[in-house]
């Protein structure tokens, strides 16, 4: 069974800027980002939103295959900024394994 | 897919240790100006970012990782960053080809022609010239990369640079908009491109050219470049994914998973591949792969010297 840490929005404020919670789950970023067959970029911002830290810690190697190409963050209809999203990500992974 | 940790600390180790991702001394990139008699001062510095440079070692590195992604020995990956960075990164320099380092340096002479003939003044300081640290940031490793773009900026401004031109779009955005975001120092940055002002040549040729995601979408500058090749009489043929929508070429992920990257590149070579005319590229990056997916390609600035 997974957690959830109700303060994870807040947490990642430290690694991008917080976009999470405009996003809609429209689904263009997973439509139209390269890596199609992964619901990516949609289903790790969904994370974020019910607080699935643990998941997204599980799952972190799957960030690293986004190309940082932008077409997410350029077609997103909410500006959420998924590509930067995933880019805070990132760097809260990195944070924690440094840790 | 290799364990995205080894490789980032792999190369957050190498640029800590010796400003470059690879562990490449400096002088054993960056030759491309020794033949030259570039000036050192000018209202321009002209800064490669080395990325061009870089090229032939990515090539090498790409081939080694293709070889070993999903066997056992990709876990031993993990020992990378233990490696003294100099070591393993002069280690890669003797293992690369002569010829390729040679071409890479090719292309960056014939943008230092092309802003000579549109009466550019600027100058080149192979000491300023570093690398960006853009690949840190991609990555995730923002503690690191926030350090080295200090540093290199806090050397760029007591310098006294205000006005600089660069060659690819990945250290042009990290200039632009990273550099002052993280370090608080701006400067005025263009890409070569947006200076050329050369006599138009009637070409009649047509080629297809192949966006960046940096210049297109992020920098939008992409019309610049098709401005540059009208003006020559080269006609650009239409694709579905160019200019703000252009499409990846798969050269980000060469690193944690090559065959993601190749996957990519097919994709993006095939679209390119569909008016039938010469592929034209404008980034270091993007010329590497599309070449490797066996593309009829070559770099921009490659095409526009043939001409004048």
């Amino acid at each position: 069974m997974s957690s959830i840490s109700l303060d994870f929005a807040e947490e990642l404020k430290e690694y991008s800027e917080d976009k999470a919670l405009e996003c809609f789950n429209c689904g263009t970023c997973a439509a139209i980002c390269p890596l199609v067959h992964d619901n990516f970029p949609r289903r790790m911002i969904r994370y974020i939103q019910v607080g699935a830290r643990e998941k997204i810690l599980e799952n972190s190697d799957e960030l690293w295959r986004c190309l940082h190409c932008g077409l997410c963050t350029h077609t997103c209809p909410r500006e959420a900024d998924p590509g930067e999203i995933i880019l805070g990500l990132k760097r809260f992974v990195v944070a924690n394994w440094r840790s | 897919m290799f364990n995205p940790r080894d490789i980032i600390e792999a190369l957050a180790g190498n640029v800590k240790q010796t400003k470059s991702p690879f562990g490449i001394p400096k002088f054993m990139v960056n030759k491309w100006f020794k033949d030259l008699s570039l000036p050192k001062e000018g209202e321009y510095l002209l800064f490669t970012g080395l990325m061009y440079q870089f090229t032939p070692f990515i090539e090498k590195s790409t081939q080694y990782l293709e070889k070993y992604e999903g066997t056992k020995m990709a876990t031993l990956l993990k020992y990378a960053r233990y490696v003294p960075a100099y070591l393993s990164g002069i280690g890669l320099a003797m293992m690369t080809s002569g010829k390729e380092k040679k071409e890479a340096g090719q292309t960056l002479k014939n943008i230092a022609l092309l802003l000579q003939k549109s009466k550019i003044n600027f100058g080149y300081r192979p000491d300023l010239d570093n690398y960006s640290g853009i690949l840190l940031y991609d990555m995730g490793d923002q503690k690191g990369f926030v350090a080295h773009a200090k540093m290199l900026a806090q050397k760029l401004q007591n310098a006294g640079i205000k006005k600089i031109i660069t060659v690819d779009p990945h250290t042009a955005y990290a200039l632009k908009e990273l550099f002052p975001k993280y370090t608080g120092i701006s400067f005025d940055v263009k890409p070569y491109f947006e200076l050329l002002d050369l006599e138009p040549k009637d070409c009649d040729l047509q080629v297809t050219l192949h966006d960046p995601c940096f210049f297109g979408r992020y920098l939008q500058v992409s019309d610049i470049a098709r401005k540059v090749l009208t003006n020559f009489g080269i006609s650009v043929s239409n694709i579905r994914n160019q200019g703000e929508f252009t499409s990846c070429c798969g050269g980000p992920a060469e690193s944690i998973s090559p065959s993601l990257s190749n996957e990519i590149m097919e994709k993006r070579a095939k679209e390119l591949e569909e008016p039938g005319k010469p592929i034209i590229a404008y980034c270091p990056i993007c010329l590497g792969n599309l070449k490797k997916s066996g593309a009829d390609v070559e770099d921009l600035s490659t095409l526009l010297v043939r001409h004048i």
